[in-house]
């Protein structure tokens, strides 16, 4: 049923600085499917999730995304983020001088905004803030610190799902969330990322190994090299990649 | 503007002045242009530069007693085709005082900013502490910094450090927080403000520091658009 796809990527072709990444991508998300992007390094993974997010840096040279029968490629990061988009950034960046509340608060109030809805009172949005910090076992007094600032790799994961449950997007982008992280961040992480999935919702699980693929099992799994799709397959596809590596395909 | 205003915190006192700057320019004439520092007193003088204001700012500050503290801090948010001049001196002649200054603004549209800030240690001032920093942002191509540090040191047992930049907004962090829906401006806003905040919280009255963090903050918005 046409109705059921979510994200519909046609022909995607993308390049940075004049070099061609992305040559060609297909992949078709129907709705409460969770879809595993696994390949080399260098192959176009991370920037297939930038170019998602829309970041200025990316270029698509041809192509097209239409995400819940809308044009992606024509909105600004911020109207995708509205949309129901996420990306969990591989590498969260460090904002000095903000803290996680002022930023969140910014966050879900600019989603509001884009929804028409007034902006959340200030209790409920703190009582809000607490329930989704305990929820990825972030410690209250978080709340108070400059965004990423002196994080851990760990804590910076979990910062990301912590604002991925803040925003509650139809769309969850995993870049490499599962990068630096050791076994207990990883289960908090994929935990996160298990209770916030609904039949309504859909993800993209990014990652170079199947380590994180344990925790959170994808519906269906890819493999992109070298700027294309070159085996689209079950969850199945996993175990045959540890075991084979990606020079079969 | 060449009349000289003078000012002398007195011993064991503790003086704080505020200055805010908008295009009326009525507070500059305000602003002392030399202050002497008597034994154990404590200054902080904090100026706050709006869009429209001109301005030339010569402030000599002059630490001449023991166990002295001045604290010089100061923003600045430039547009169209202002010009900011600062010019502070700070003059260290007995020992066990100290002094910092704290210098953060941006510059935009045509505007033009002189930064000139100038530490001197005299030869009896032993175990002087004394900092300088002035950090700018450029907001536009055609926008000017200027920042001039000067250190002169004549004794041996002192702990003194000057540093300036000047740089632009970030755009990884503008991506990181548009990708969380923060609108670009907003985005600016915000980085903008987190820039100038450790200015603001020399005003040490909460009620006058909320009062102008949000004329700044209406300021930068206008700068984001």
């Amino acid at each position: 049923m046409a109705n059921d796809i979510l994200l519909e990527i046609r022909g995607l072709h993308a390049c940075v600085e004049d070099k061609e990444i992305l040559k060609g991508v297909d992949l078709t998300i129907r709705k409460g499917e969770i879809h595993a992007v696994m390949g080399p390094n260098g192959a176009g993974k991370s920037t297939l999730s930038a170019v998602l997010a829309g970041k200025p840096q990316f270029t698509v040279t041809s192509g097209s995304i239409t995400f819940m029968g809308q044009d992606l490629l024509a909105m600004s990061p911020e109207q995708r983020a509205w949309a129901g988009i996420f990306l969990s950034f591989q590498y969260p960046v460090e904002i000095p001088g903000v803290t996680i509340t002022n930023f969140m608060k910014t966050a879900v109030n600019a989603h509001r905004q884009g929804k028409g809805l007034e902006p959340l009172k200030a209790g409920d949005f703190l009582k809000l803030m607490r329930e989704k910090m305990a929820f990825v076992q972030m410690k209250p007094e978080f709340a108070k610190r400059e965004v990423n600032v002196g994080f851990s790799g760990g804590e910076k994961k979990r910062n990301e799902i912590f604002q991925m449950a803040m925003l509650d997007p139809t769309l969850a982008i995993l870049d490499e969330t599962d990068s630096g992280l050791d076994v207990d961040a990883l289960r908090i992480v994929a935990n996160g990322v298990n209770a916030l999935h609904t039949p309504e919702k859909s993800a993209i699980v990014i990652t170079h190994y199947q380590r994180l693929l344990d925790y959170i099992v994808p519906d269906v799994v890819h493999v992109l090299k070298d700027g294309k799709i070159v085996k689209t397959a079950g969850r199945e596809l996993v175990a045959d990649i540890e075991e084979k590596g990606y020079d079969i395909y | 503007m060449n009349e000289l205003n003078q000012l002398t915190v007195s011993c064991g006192q503790t003086l704080q002045k505020v200055f805010v700057l908008g295009p009326d320019k009525k507070a500059a004439g305000q602003i002392p242009s030399s202050i002497t520092l008597e034994r154990d007193s404590r200054l902080d003088v904090v100026l706050v530069i709006l869009p429209g204001a001109e301005c030339d700012i010569p402030l000599s500050v002059r630490l001449a007693g023991e166990g002295c503290e001045a604290n010089v801090s100061g923003l600045y948010v430039c547009d169209s085709s202002q010009k900011v001049k600062i010019a502070v001196d700070m003059f260290h002649v007995v020992p066990h005082c100290n002094s910092r200054q704290l210098f953060k603004g941006m510059a935009a549209g045509n505007s033009r900013v002189d930064f000139y800030g100038k530490i001197v240690v005299a030869k009896d001032a032993q175990k002087t502490e004394a900092y300088q920093e002035n950090h700018n942002l450029l907001l536009s191509d055609f926008a000017k910094v200027d920042t001039k540090p000067q250190l002169e040191i004549y004794a041996d047992d002192v702990k003194c450090s000057h540093g300036a930049t000047v740089g632009r907004l970030n755009e990884e962090e503008q991506f990181y927080m548009r990708s969380r829906g923060i609108s670009l401006e907003d985005a600016k806003v915000l980085q903008m403000i987190s820039f100038v905040s450790p200015v603001l919280e020399h005003v040490h009255d909460v009620e006058l520091r909320e009062k102008i963090a949000s004329e700044v903050e209406d300021s930068l918005r206008t700068l984001a658009v």
